[in-house]
């Protein structure tokens, strides 16, 4: 595949990967329903962290980075040339260790605001951002 | 006024699109498209972990994320395992006075998708184990294992009914005390070198994995099972694991069944008026 068209393919997948993120962002600005708000978070840092996947992404190396071959009870020493070769065609590891972390951090935040979401439904009634502010202050 | 509002906002971010692109693209940091080579650390991680000429800086596992995250960064993930307890332990806080346990809810959904529900049950914490018990041979590991192991609740919870979990004797109590157990056996994998480093009078590292010429403490890596022949168990890798899995199941599990409860069990119980 020439440059010319590699290069408009990833541009491609970049922009879209920051314009979905960008987009979530304005859906939670805008929209009122919490519900939704808690839709386009998840959506926005798992967007996020397809990115940081694809920046693992280098060229040719598309093996996941696991060492081949290997179970319980086959585990024969390896020779320097073979974790070489191994490592020459692997992903980078690094984003996806980072991003492990993140998707349980964040679902450790959309379990939290989703009791908070539920609870506050419980008790005023309702989703939407601005009857909940009017309720709050008490003018409903 | 929203509409204009509404329009400058949507003005802003295509602005903030065109802007992060463009120093995607005039960066250096990311190669758009990228380029051949390993980067150095990912080349370090790569050719270390399961290195057995030079086992200084191995972690005795043929998966390279699994080892970053539990032997060469294994502090961060502790941390980050008691953020996810800290978050269930939050959300339970706000619903404490919730007393449902041990009364049928729900009746689930019909009967076609009752027996589907009814087959996959089997499968998925069959796939789930698999999954944790091989974090350190195959791509996932115990935090995998235990996200695939709460779709399971979550399929019996919405095609059985709630009922069909808290009829088989899973209560509030127990799966904490699960989710707790995990975090312990993490905790006490995490001090149980330096605890030995200090009895010998070794240096040692909280959660060290393997043995370093300069920390000659570890957990070694092959073990002889009689029947089995010798079993590649890398260290403390499948042990954090499990207590992983445990952890992360019994705590997804929790958080769903709660969140489950019909609104008229929870007035009941009085959880929220107050």
């Amino acid at each position: 595949m020439s440059d010319a068209i590699s290069m408009m393919i990833w541009s491609y997948i970049f922009t879209l990967t920051i314009a979905i993120i960008v987009v979530a962002v304005y859906g939670m600005a805008t929209r009122p329903n919490l519900v939704k708000k808690l839709i386009l978070l998840s959506i926005m840092s798992d967007t996020a962290s397809l990115l940081a996947v694809l920046i693992g992404m280098r060229k040719g190396m598309v093996k996941p980075p696991v060492f081949p071959g290997v179970t319980y009870t086959e585990h024969a020493p390896v020779t320097q040339k073979a974790l070489e070769a191994f490592a020459l065609s692997a992903v980078d590891p690094i984003p996806q260790v980072l991003v492990v972390t993140a998707i349980v951090i964040g679902l450790a935040v959309l379990v939290f605001l989703g009791y908070v979401v539920l609870l506050l439904y419980q008790k005023y009634g309702t989703l939407d951002a601005r009857l909940l502010e009017k309720k709050l202050r008490g003018e409903i | 006024m929203t509409a204009t509002r509404d329009l400058a906002l949507g003005v802003l971010s295509a602005l903030i699109v065109v802007i992060l692109m463009y120093m995607l693209i005039g960066s250096h940091v990311v190669a758009i498209p990228p380029t051949q080579g390993q980067r150095w650390l990912s080349w370090k991680f790569l050719t270390s972990t399961y290195n057995w000429q030079d086992k200084a800086l191995w972690a005795g596992s043929p998966e390279v994320v699994t080892s970053v995250l539990w032997d060469y960064r294994g502090i961060d993930t502790v941390y980050e395992t008691s953020v996810f307890f800290l978050a269930i332990i939050g959300g339970l806080m706000l619903v404490r006075d919730y007393k449902p346990w041990g009364k049928p809810i729900g009746k689930g959904m019909s009967l076609i998708s009752r027996t589907v529900v009814k087959i996959v049950l089997v499968a998925v914490p069959v796939v789930a184990a698999s999954i944790a018990l091989h974090g350190h041979l195959t791509p996932g590991g115990g935090f995998q294992g235990g996200s695939v192991f709460a779709v399971s609740s979550l399929l019996a919870i919405i095609g059985l009914g709630t009922g069909f979990l808290l009829g088989r004797g899973w209560s509030k109590s127990k799966l904490l005390g699960f989710r707790t157990l995990g975090l312990i056996i993490i905790s006490s994998i995490a001090l149980a070198i330096p605890f030995l480093g200090l009895l010998e009078g070794l240096h040692a590292y909280i959660i060290q994995n393997q043995w370093k010429p300069w920390a000659p403490v570890g957990f070694g890596y092959l073990a002889s099972i009689p029947g089995l022949g010798t079993i590649l168990y890398s260290g403390t890798l499948v042990f954090l694991n499990i207590a992983e899995f445990l952890a992360v199941s019994a705590g997804l599990s929790l958080a769903f069944i709660i969140m489950s409860l019909s609104r008229e069990e929870i007035k009941r119980s009085g959880g929220v008026e107050k």
